[in-house]
């Protein structure tokens, strides 16, 4: 696997890791040979397909909102209309994203707790989620067709696109340990 | 001249050795893709499972079908330019790789599907709508162009996992050792 050079440089985590990773090593390691995830070549692929299906679910009914608030795509609708028809679809979509993305940490918790791509990824995804269901929800139901309701729509889809791009990134940094 | 002679001589150009050595152009066209997957690929989801009748039931099949289309092609563009990127610049390892080669396969099925659904469906979406129920062409093109997409990204994330022909003395299975 390539590791950025940069990265690379830091050849130890931040103390406050360091310490927390001893405290967790002998758990975690215990925790691999049982996970039964890691007894099976297949299990982590396929829970990574399934991964990125719910992400594609979720975010493409995120972006036809999204779209709309911008004045593009289904203008014939409203937001809001389209938003009644969509949200739940986004829900089972983050909620497969969710239990899979749990399921795929709990392989190699260590690796992705001193993952700094990791670290970056859950704070975005959890900023996106909270955004999703505050300011966002907010705007598309108030049918808001404004400037205000297009800086949401660009926050919105840039803060879905770091969650993807900090993932992509946790198997390209120097794990850590 | 040859596929290999040809994925030879890609592999030598500077730009593909310029990517190839440069430890952010995989990782960020990779997240460049994946980013227009989830976008441009949730709208053919959703488009499909519009035709299915799973979806944004209130609106028309043509208001789907039609108003997403532009971006939808906008985002295959950009899709498939990131996607020659990462292939073209690690053209060798692509070439030996059978899950690049089944990616290959569905993605050349799904251009025959869209030939063979797109006078009757794709582009036929004013009779769609006027039909009481969704005719079974309808659902068997979207059910199709799921299977085939998902397919698609399969095979596309396990290209990450394959790590060459295994050697015959270590491999549990023969006959699946292929010869490079």
């Amino acid at each position: 696997m390539r590791v950025p050079s940069l990265w690379q440089t830091r050849s130890r985590p931040p103390a406050r890791l360091r310490v927390k990773a001893a405290l967790r090593a002998p758990y975690v390691t215990g925790m691999l040979i049982q996970n039964p995830l890691n007894s099976s070549e297949l299990a982590f692929p396929v829970l990574e397909c399934l991964h990125i299906v719910g992400f594609t679910i979720s975010l493409g009914t995120i972006a036809i909102v999204d779209f709309r608030l911008l004045g593009l795509g289904m203008r014939h609708q409203k937001a809001a209309d389209l938003n009644r028809d969509l949200w739940l679809w986004t829900l089972a979509g983050l909620v497969i994203v969710v239990f899979t993305g749990l399921l795929l940490y709990s392989s190699d918790p260590d690796m992705y707790y001193l993952n700094i791509a990791f670290l970056f990824k859950i704070v975005c995804l959890l900023a996106a989620i909270i955004f999703h269901y505050t300011i966002r929800r907010k705007v598309v139901s108030s049918e808001a067709s404004n400037g205000y309701g297009k800086m949401v729509a660009c926050l919105s889809m840039a803060l879905w696109a770091s969650v993807i791009f900090g993932g992509i990134f946790i198997g390209f940094v120097n794990p850590g340990l | 001249m040859s596929l290999a002679s040809f994925v030879h001589w890609l592999e030598q150009r500077d730009w593909a050795m310029d990517f190839a050595g440069s430890a952010y152009f995989y990782p960020i066209v990779l997240a460049t893709h994946l980013t227009c997957i989830a976008i441009f690929g949730g709208m053919i989801l959703i488009t499909n499972l519009r035709l299915l009748g799973w979806v944004l039931r209130s609106e028309s099949v043509s208001d789907v079908v039609g108003r997403l289309r532009p971006w939808k092609w906008g985002g295959l563009v950009l899709m498939v330019t990131c996607g020659a990127l990462l292939a073209g610049s690690e053209a060798g390892k692509y070439y030996g790789n059978p899950y690049f080669w089944t990616k290959m396969t569905l993605l050349a099925l799904l251009i025959v599907h869209s030939l063979v659904f797109r006078r009757s469906v794709y582009r036929n979406t004013a009779e769609l709508d006027r039909a009481e129920v969704m005719p079974g062409r309808a659902k068997l093109a979207a059910a199709l162009s799921l299977i085939l997409w998902i397919g698609v990204v399969t095979a596309g994330r396990m290209i990450g996992y394959y790590e060459g022909p295994v050697p015959l003395a270590d491999s549990v299975t023969p006959a699946g050792a292929s010869p490079r």
